[in-house]
């Protein structure tokens, strides 16, 4: 007997108890799906983080008090062990590092700001060096830019987000109008162009002012984030380390002692998110595999019922010259017919879901052309597995007795 | 329809034959004789009847008869091709090539049409699908119901449920036809049509052997074998033959 004659019973077979047949492929469609789906959003999420999360590009790192803090405990201890950073720190790098291209800083304070009777809560004022965007670049949607001389005599000037724009100014064109960041009046020279958010946090809602009119108005004790541009075709980590040597130096270390700064680069921030999405990915295909298992079984379940069920119809071929092999064969045609069937929905069902979230939501929800051949693979595999059995158990009827039944 | 008839060999060479056969099932510790020595000889194009009550050993005969079980003991030669000690492979060759079963529920596969329903045997003999359907339809013509390919066994009379059964037995050309009681499903009426069909098939030189407890239905054989308590208790021709096609129209 050959193959598609098998396929074209096994068909008919299903086609025979439709609704009991899609019941059994409920396990293997969840299942192939979920798989589908959960590479997915992975996926999507890991674009979405390289896109969003990290707005400083290759080249770039940012030092910072506290580096990437991924725990209670090691914010305590960076609490505890390390020193502020100062604009002289920044001078310092820029002085004495060959291979930083670009050094700026920028300080962060949260405010409220207002205009008349509107008022926006909780904005993140930063104080820059107008050179930031050399390194850091965002894109302005009306205005300028701040610059080196407005920095230089601390001019009350400020570059603003979309959110402010909004909630302040509302229609009205805000650049040259003025409004207050504490009780301190700042005229609008520029507007960012709108970032949207990233987990539903807002990153349109902040105010830049030059990095001196900040301490001018809050004072210097603030730890300042520095951020560094390599020069070019030099490896980030030799200018890394530069820069390290001369902030230890600064600050007086010791050889066995460590850094008292956290050094954050595009790639360390999408490492972290990848480690983090490796445990969720891992979670998920367990409960994932755990859905495929029990599909598998109920698979092998209705295959046994229908052995018994059409036990006289193995005597009957049996009879007039099927052998064994033949009947274990269309057996295990059928089940592997029922879960490729069942791979092939789950998979249809998962473009359908990653083409929903794609289109309905900022998660770029895209799965590489492996995901569905993987998932497609992994169901003909649990068909021939779990079909094994019962299509032994057909193969090994007497066929005397098989007649016999009614 | 000449196909039906053995190329080679005369009529009178010997199909089956079987010598001293027991089979013995064992029933917890003892042990059960079901055939206690049989000796049987059929020659090419005979039509026998193969009789007995319950319990007579009968089915038993018929299984191993239909290589669908090995004997105990004793010898069987089916076509020249001794039999007895075959594995299951080997066996579901010979049954696939050398015989062809009809069975009293017709045992037709109901999702299946007529036409796939003869195809099935040769689907298991490995004929390509041109031959298999040109065949299909041949045997089914022999039947007379070619017009009725296409339908599902549901669709089908009792009796035309047989007739395509029978061209299932009939269509990998074996070499004896073996009916377990084929009418006894069947009213009178159907139960004569499907006797007249032996009756051709027989005259077109088949060999036909026929289980059966009605003496009227064995009465249309040329033979009666009588089998009682695991032996052949008679085994004589038919003195008088009924010819179910006298009384048929």
């Amino acid at each position: 007997m050959n193959f598609l004659e098998g396929i074209r019973i096994a068909l008919g077979a299903i086609r025979a108890n439709l609704l009991r047949s899609f019941l059994t492929l409920l396990g293997i469609i969840i299942g192939t799906s979920a798989i589908i789906s959960v590479i997915a959003i992975i996926n999507g999420l890991n674009l979405y983080v390289a896109e969003n999360l990290s707005n400083f590009g290759p080249g770039v790192y940012v030092i910072s008090k506290f580096g990437i803090i991924t725990s209670h405990e090691a914010f305590l201890d960076a609490l505890k062990r390390n020193d502020d950073l100062t604009a002289a720190d920044a001078r310092a790098i820029a002085q004495n590092c060959d291979l930083a291209e670009r050094v700026a800083v920028e300080v962060h304070s949260t405010r409220d700001v207002t205009r008349g009777a509107n008022q926006v809560q909780d904005v993140d004022i930063g104080g820059i060096d107008p050179g930031i965007v050399d390194i850091e670049p965002y894109e302005v949607d009306q205005g300028r830019n701040l610059s080196e001389d407005e920095n230089a005599r601390a001019a009350a000037v400020c570059f603003i987000g979309q959110d402010i724009v909004t909630n302040l100014f509302g229609t009205i064109d805000p650049i040259g109008k003025k409004m207050r960041v504490d009780e301190r009046e700042f005229t609008v020279v520029g507007t960012a162009k709108k970032k949207g958010s990233v987990f539903g946090r807002s990153r349109d809602n902040f105010v830049k002012i030059p990095f001196g009119t900040f301490v001018k108005m809050f004072g210097s004790r603030r730890s300042v984030n520095i951020s560094v541009k390599a020069a070019s075709g030099v490896p980030l980590e030799d200018s890394m380390d530069q820069a390290r040597v001369v902030l230890r130096a600064r600050h007086h270390l010791r050889y066995a002692d460590g850094d008292d700064f956290g050094i954050v680069t595009a790639e360390g921030v999408n490492n972290l998110w990848k480690n983090l999405t490796q445990t969720i990915f891992l979670v998920a295909i367990f409960v994932v595999g755990i859905s495929l298992v029990v599909g598998g079984i109920v698979i092998m379940n209705i295959m046994l019922v229908s052995v018994i069920e059409r036990t006289r119809e193995i005597g009957v071929r049996k009879a007039i010259g099927a052998r064994n092999r033949d009947i274990r064969l269309q057996f295990l045609v059928e089940s592997v017919t029922l879960s490729c069937l069942g791979g092939g929905i789950g998979v249809s069902a998962a473009f359908a879901f990653s083409w929903l979230l794609r289109t309905y939501s900022p998660l770029p929800a895209r799965f590489p052309l492996w995901a569905p051949l993987l998932a497609f693979g992994i169901s003909v595999a649990i068909g021939v597995f779990f079909g094994l059995q019962p299509a032994r158990k057909a193969a090994s009827l007497n066929p005397i007795e098989a007649l016999r039944t009614e | 329809m000449s196909e039906a008839v053995p190329a080679a060999g005369g009529r009178d060479r010997l199909l089956i034959d079987i010598a001293d056969l027991w089979k013995t099932y064992a029933m917890g510790e003892s042990e059960v004789h079901a055939l206690r020595g049989v000796n049987l000889q059929v020659h090419d194009g005979e039509y026998v009847a193969i009789m007995g009550p319950s319990g007579s050993g009968k089915s038993t005969l018929m299984n191993l008869i239909g290589c669908l079980d090995t004997p105990t003991k004793g010898s069987y030669v089916l076509n020249g091709r001794a039999v007895g000690q075959l594995d299951e492979d080997e066996l579901a060759r010979i049954r696939n090539r050398e015989i062809g079963f009809v069975f009293q529920t017709f045992n037709l596969l109901a999702r299946a049409s007529a036409l796939q329903n003869v195809e099935l045997p040769l689907i298991y003999a490995g004929v390509p699908l041109a031959e298999r359907r040109a065949r299909a339809e041949e045997a089914l013509k022999q039947v007379d119901l070619l017009d009725r390919a296409k339908h599902h066994p549901n669709q089908l009379s009792g009796g035309q449920r047989q007739r395509v059964a029978i061209a299932r037995a009939l269509v990998t050309r074996p070499s004896i036809l073996l009916a377990d009681e084929p009418t006894g499903n069947l009213d009178s009426t159907t139960s004569r049509e499907i006797m007249v069909l032996f009756e051709r098939l027989h005259a077109l030189g088949n060999t036909i052997l026929l289980v059966t407890h009605e003496h009227d239905i064995a009465a249309h054989t040329c033979r009666i074998v009588s089998v009682r308590d695991g032996r052949v208790a008679a085994d004589e021709p038919v003195a008088e033959r009924t010819l179910a096609h006298a009384g048929a129209s």
